[in-house]
């Protein structure tokens, strides 16, 4: 060992401490307990007033080999003058910090000594997670994980902006100490957030940067330490001010270095994340630190580049410049936006066919870009769906009554001036599962403002609102605003500083012992609640009460009736009663389950075929499965929810099952049952077993998958294309396959036949008359296929400019937009009357019989549409990566497509300056198309259907 | 680097010689180890269910029970501790710095029991991230290889997997180079080449797929597919169903892999699942180029895509049919790829690969 403690160490740790004297001994025992033995810790004292040093000294002692301990002659006040006293002092070949209330993970050394060995970078950078040591369950936050998911290596921080961007921390880090030596790296003295600056300073210097995916720092954090750390008070001004300046000092350093793309990327951060975390304290702070905070942010702001407004949601785009304009009007309403995500908390306004956040500052190009909110989509949203601010302007307690008074936002008037309004407002215990019951309370006064709805309510808490205790402490508060009958509930806004205080006797039911007082407090998100507070001198009768036997009865309690509706309802259970119950009733002889598109639509051929079976008036009993609302679904059939216990029971009795896609895989067909797959589309795309993700299972998962295929008694086909595809893809039986062709495309076949026939101007249906479609104007429909969307949301967007298009062939043209089910789509207000979205209409069918002409790219309408003889265009703008990063296709469409297929927007449009040129100049195309993948296709389908299975039940 | 230390290294497996890829590793690193002065000794739990040939070796070795241990319960755990104490009394008797490299985490379970104490452990995976997380092993290998000195996957990229699931131990070594034929292909037979089990992981089920779509753009070229195993029946079945049965051979089990290697162009795989496959990479050091699903991390760190060989998405027929076909069409590209495999492929031999053991079990002791 003596001969070790000669050479030097592989690594210095760097623990800082100042007053910490309880955990400085757990911060050195993670670095002495390290895998790697090769290492040494240099305690730096800030000057403690308390017994940190001594403690320091009784390590250094107890370890003369491995620790030592300084102290400054001062305190500094921060953390960089100890760590640069540490830097100093240090003798490894590397450096790492460590503050003296966090803790090394125990591989940290070896895994960074290994990864900068290996790679010879300058500086190693691993995991560092978030330890909340007060949470009951052992919260660990990771700090930007997706930095840290595998071991990579950079040449240059360039290769990574979000690296500096977003991991300013200095002590999940291993430093080369010759390189801090030679490039002199220091921490900043005498100012807050100095990670920020020497983290920068690190990455810009570095030759090498390697990244490993291991943890290596935990990073204790105290949510309720009644001291919080420095990073953790924004609330001061001070720090703020500190912050700003310490990004001045990065912008420099990355100027200086010309960094100008990191420079752009950390505006763009500073948009999303910097500035809103300090927004969003603001509706609670003074008018006073409003003044002073932005005109700290105001100087800053000036210094970001403007086109990174293009790269953050709207609302932080919207929230900044009103920061920079000090609009506060309309700020602290956005504010409250970007706490509760999708609140619509602004009247907005609509100018010229866009929607804007407000009416003021638009005669400024760029706010006007910034102000513009069109793409959220708020304009095409009824009432129900939107989520309006409603904020508190009165409150007053008086014996147990509480007067309330607020305004909500009206926003594009989607509330008419004569609308009907009622309002109620609902009290709920926060804690999910204890939820079994709400107060309900009328709102007396309702008025209509214009861009607001104002209300009153004197709900009597006292009398009106009965608790359980214990296990529902907190009450939330809804407001439900009827508008002509449709309901949109609301959240009380209330953070105006001073607005709600006081408390006021409850009675809550089980243990009014220990509380019988409720009283108002603001949540994080800035809404009303109610707490029921605890008597202080009875306060650890409480604790034992929660940790006692009557919390932990009333917990129980819950818990086991969560517990118990959990499993009653769980897919398992469901799935035997199926098997076990239902399917032991006997089959009705009459029984029919519909379903179209697992229960999303009332739609397609089982639509067609139930029609059919409708028109011949059949005897026989109807059941449609819907999956989120019933609506649009028929009348005179019994409709059941997917998956709930009449859906279950109906398929168990049912005579045949009649889909176009799949009834839920795990339930087994019964031998009485017959199942009619319609399927729904003719392939281009490789589908079933001829798809790479279905090859790649285990013969177990494929075999179990043919039984889920071999329940299908009869497939659907409409041309010997199916059959080499779809059905051999599914690896179907000769005898399954039903050459009729689909039903859904009878009434197009019917429709072209009428349209030879009677030869003239086409005669439009109702669709049109409903859709407000002009008689002079032709009919376009788009209709792309699925597109897997990266990200949360399943925003669609048009490859084409849409505005562009109705100003070239508005006066021409109405284009019909149907998004596939998965995805949705926002069109402008711009573009009303011109280009609509259709994508909520269930059926297809009737649109394309509508539509003059078809844009599409690869969804399987282009078989269908083709039975029309309509000029089709194929707007393939992504084919090649469609077809050679998907799953391939059974045919190259460039070569078969019955129309022009092209790849940009002027392509598109210089294609649709004539239909009628289209229409004669692929009309053979057209035919051999039908004829090719349409054969079967001749209008009698759901006749042919019926004739075959259904004839016995015709009435006499 | 450090001078090198001779050291007692032991290799505790399932067992000694069980048929499988592991043992093959196991006895080829102890001759290896062997060889550099290292007092190597192989221990193995029980006897095989099917053993393998392993020739005389230089080095002891011992098997622990002499029948299987009875099932997990507690009359395995009495039983455990006894052969486990069998183990410590091994370990005690090493000299110190000595290494214990378990290679399967089912033999961990014995180990964990003995006195390691001054010993370096490390414990090995020899399969993809991928395959052990959809098998029992993902939870065994984090519950017992939790507290070695170094876990070790097989590529970089795999450890990076285990890591981000808590295996903070984790590092990665790659399986060295099998053998290095003196003679290459000469790469004229107009032959694609297989050799894998008969078995649904070595998907040769999706082999046969690409093949139809290959075939009738090649009718002068054959496929052969060594190996032998329980779903030959089945895969002939198939290649009759597909009318494959012109251009397809079947070639059984062979014992000389360069030859058959020697007779074909072109080298196919289409695993649904792999570690390091070793197939790969005898193919590239026999200078064949290789056209193979991606189904593993080990695979695009043998194969070097568009360079040395060509890789398809895994599950993807269409795409392995056309790398086939762009190999098979263009003997240039053949060459030029066949030849920089050979190359390439040296990155793995075998005084590569002992030198990172030995560097490893160095960087351990600081």
């Amino acid at each position: 060992m003596k001969e070790e403690s000669l050479r030097s160490p592989d690594v210095s740790v760097v623990v800082i401490v100042y007053n910490d004297e309880a955990r400085l001994p757990t911060a050195v025992r993670s670095v002495l307990e390290q895998t790697l033995r090769g290492v040494e810790v240099v305690i730096v004292d800030d000057h403690s007033t308390d017994g940190s040093y001594d403690v320091a000294r009784r390590l250094a002692a107890a370890w003369p080999d491995r620790v030592r301990a300084h102290r400054l002659d001062e305190n500094s006040g921060g953390c960089g003058a100890p760590r640069n006293r540490g830097i100093a002092e240090a003798r490894g070949t590397y450096v790492l910090f460590l503050d003296s209330d966090d803790v090394l993970q125990r591989d940290a050394c070896r895994n960074m000594l290994e990864a900068a060995e290996t790679t010879g970078a300058d500086l190693v950078s691993g995991l560092c997670v978030r330890v909340h040591v007060d949470s009951r369950n052992g919260k660990e936050v990771k700090w930007y994980p997706w930095l840290y998911t595998r071991t990579r290596t950079l040449d240059s921080i360039s290769e990574l902006p979000d690296l500096l961007v977003f991991d300013t921390l200095s002590t999940n880090k291993c430093y080369r100490r010759q390189f801090l030596v030679e490039q002199e790296l220091r921490f900043p003295v005498g100012i807050h957030y100095e990670d920020l600056l020497f983290s920068a300073q690190a990455y810009v210097a570095a030759r090498r940067i390697t990244l490993v995916p291991n943890r290596v720092y935990d990073w204790n954090v105290s949510d309720r330490a009644t001291e919080k750390s420095i990073s953790n008070r924004r609330a001061e001004i001070a720090n703020f001010r500190h912050r700003m300046e310490i990004h001045r000092r990065v912008d420099r350093l990355l100027a200086d270095n010309g960094l100008l793309d990191l420079k752009f990327h950390k505006d763009v951060k500073f948009l999303k994340h910097d500035l809103v975390l300090h927004l969003r304290d603001l509706p609670f702070r003074d008018a006073g630190y409003r003044e002073e905070f932005a005109a700290t942010a105001r100087a800053y702001l000036e210094s970001i580049d403007r086109a990174a407004y293009d790269e953050v949601d709207p609302i932080h785009a919207v929230c900044a410049l009103l920061l920079e304009r000090s609009d506060w009007d309309n700020l602290l309403p956005a504010v409250d936006t970007l706490t509760n995500r999708d609140k619509i908390s602004a009247p907005l306004v609509e100018r010229d066919g866009r929607v804007y956040w407000c009416a003021e500052h638009l005669d400024d190009d760029f706010a006007r870009h910034v102000l513009d909110v069109t793409e959220l989509g708020h304009h095409t949203k009824p009432v129900e769906r939107m989520f309006l601010r409603n904020v508190l302007t009165g409150y007053a307690e008086r014996s147990g009554t509480v007067r309330l008074a607020g305004r909500i936002t009206n926003p594009l008037g989607v509330v008419p001036p004569g609308a009907r309004l009622t309002g109620e407002l609902e009290f709920g215990a926060r804690r999910k599962g204890v939820r079994f019951q709400t107060f309900r309370f009328p709102v007396t006064a309702l008025r209509h403002e214009g861009d607001a709805i104002a209300w009153e309510a004197s709900p009597d808490l006292s009398h009106g609102l009965r608790p359980l205790g214990v296990v529902d402490a907190v009450w939330d508060v809804r407001l439900h605003l009827g508008v002509d009958g449709v309901r949109t509930t609301t959240r009380l806004t209330a953070c105006e500083p001073g607005l709600v205080a006081g408390r006021f006797p409850v009675r809550p039911r089980l243990t009014r012992l220990v509380a019988d007082r409720i009283a108002p407090e603001v949540s994080s998100r800035g809404h009303l609640a109610f707490r029921i507070v605890t008597r202080e001198r009875v306060e650890t009768l409480v604790a034992s009460g929660v940790r006692g036997t009557p919390g932990r009865l009333a917990k129980s309690g819950y818990r086991g009736a969560k517990r118990l509706r959990g499993r009653l309802t769980s897919g398992d259970s469901k799935i035997r009663l199926y098997h076990e119950v239902f399917s032991r009733l006997p089959v009705k002889r009459r029984l029919v389950v519909f379903e179209s598109h697992l229960g999303r639509q009332y739609s397609d051929s089982p639509k067609a075929i139930y029609e059919e079976m409708r028109r011949q008036g059949l005897d026989f009993e109807a059941v449609w499965s819907y999956a989120g609302s019933p609506e649009g679904f028929p009348d005179d059939a019994v409709l059941v929810r997917r998956w709930s216990l009449p859906y279950l029971r109906a398929l168990a009795r049912a005579a045949f099952w009649i889909d176009n896609q799949s009834y839920p895989l795990k339930l087994t067909k019964r031998r009485g049952t017959t199942y009619l797959q319609t399927w729904h589309g003719s392939a281009l795309k490789r589908m079933g077993f001829d798809e790479p993700e279905w090859k790649l299972r285990p013969r177990p998962a494929q075999a179990e998958q043919q039984r889920v295929l071999d329940r299908f008694d009869r497939f659907l086909i409409r041309s010997e294309h199916d059959v080499r595809t779809l059905a051999r893809a599914f690896r179907l039986k000769e005898k399954t396959l039903l050459r009729v062709g689909y039903p859904r495309n009878d009434a197009l076949v019917r429709a072209r036949r009428e349209e030879l026939r009677a030869g003239g101007p086409r005669r439009r249906g109702p669709l049109a008359r409903e859709l407000g479609i002009p008689d002079d104007r032709a009919v376009l429909l788009y209709a792309p296929t699925f597109r897997h969307q990266g990200g949360r949301q399943r925003r669609f967007e048009l490859p084409f400019d849409v505005e562009r298009f109705a100003d070239v062939f508005g006066d021409r043209y109405v284009l019909l937009v149907r998004s596939h089910y998965l995805n949705h789509v926002v069109l402008p207000p711009s573009v009303r009357g011109r280009v609509l979205d259709v994508s909520a209409h269930h059926d297809v069918t009737p649109l394309l019989e509508l539509a003059d002409g078809l844009i599409t790219d690869y969804s399987s309408v282009m078989f269908d549409y083709a039975l029309l003889g309509r000029p089709m265009f194929f707007f393939a703008y992504d084919y090649e990566e469609y077809v050679h990063e998907g799953r391939g296709t059974y045919f190259d469409l460039l070569e078969r497509a019955p129309g022009p297929v092209v790849r940009t927007e002027r392509e598109l449009h210089t294609a649709l300056e004539s239909l009628d040129e289209q229409s004669v100049k692929y009309a053979e195309a057209r035919d051999g198309f039908v004829a090719e993948f349409g054969e079967y296709d001749t209008g009698g389908a759901a006749r042919a259907v019926v004739d075959q299975f259904f004839s016995e039940w015709r009435r006499a | 680097m450090t001078a090198t230390v001779e050291r007692d290294v032991f290799f505790v497996s399932n067992s000694v010689d069980e048929l499988g890829g592991v043992t093959s590793w196991s006895h080829q690193m102890a001759r290896l180890l062997t060889g550099r002065g290292h007092r190597v000794h192989v221990v193995g739990i029980t006897p095989p269910g099917v053993s393998q040939e392993i020739g005389d070796v230089p080095y002891p070795t011992t098997t622990l029970y002499a029948g299987q241990p009875p099932r997990p319960g507690r009359a395995r755990d009495a039983g455990m501790r006894e052969q486990a104490a069998r183990l410590t009394a091994l370990f005690r008797a090493a000299r110190p710095r000595a290494v214990v490299i378990v290679t399967q985490v089912w033999a961990m379970e014995w180990v964990a029991l003995a006195d390691t104490r001054g010993l370096t452990v490390i414990g090995m995976s020899h399969e993809s991230f991928a395959y052990s997380r959809a098998c029992s092993r993902f939870q065994r290998v984090r519950r017992h290889y939790r507290d070695v000195d170094r876990m070790l996957a097989l590529t970089r990229e795999d450890a990076d997997l285990w890591i981000v699931h808590g295996m903070n131990n984790a590092s990665f070594m790659p399986n060295p180079l099998p053998f290095m034929p003196e003679v290459p292909s000469p790469r004229t037979g107009k032959s694609v080449v297989s050799i894998g089990r008969l078995h649904d992981q070595k998907g040769i089920d999706m082999l046969l797929d690409t093949w139809a779509e290959v075939a009738p753009l090649h009718p002068d070229w054959d496929l052969r597919i060594y190996g032998s195993g329980e779903d030959e029946e089945l895969l002939r079945k198939q290649c009759t169903d597909l009318g494959l049965d012109d251009s397809v051979h079947w070639m059984g089990r062979t014992g000389d892999v360069p030859g058959a290697l020697r007779g074909g162009s072109v080298f196919v795989q289409s695993s649904r699942g792999e570690g390091f496959p070793l197939a790969l990479m005898e193919a590239m050091a026999a200078a064949v180029p290789c056209a193979a699903f991606d189904c593993a991390p080990g695979v695009h760190e043998i194969v070097r895509d568009g360079e040395d060989g060509l890789l398809a998405a895994v599950g993807n027929t269409g795409e392995l049919a056309r790398r086939l076909d762009t190999l098979m069409s263009d003997k240039e590209l053949r060459d030029r790829m066949g030849e920089a495999a050979r190359v390439n492929i040296q990155r793995f031999t075998t005084a590569e690969i002992v030198r990172r053991w030995e560097d490893l079990f160095g960087f351990l002791e600081r």
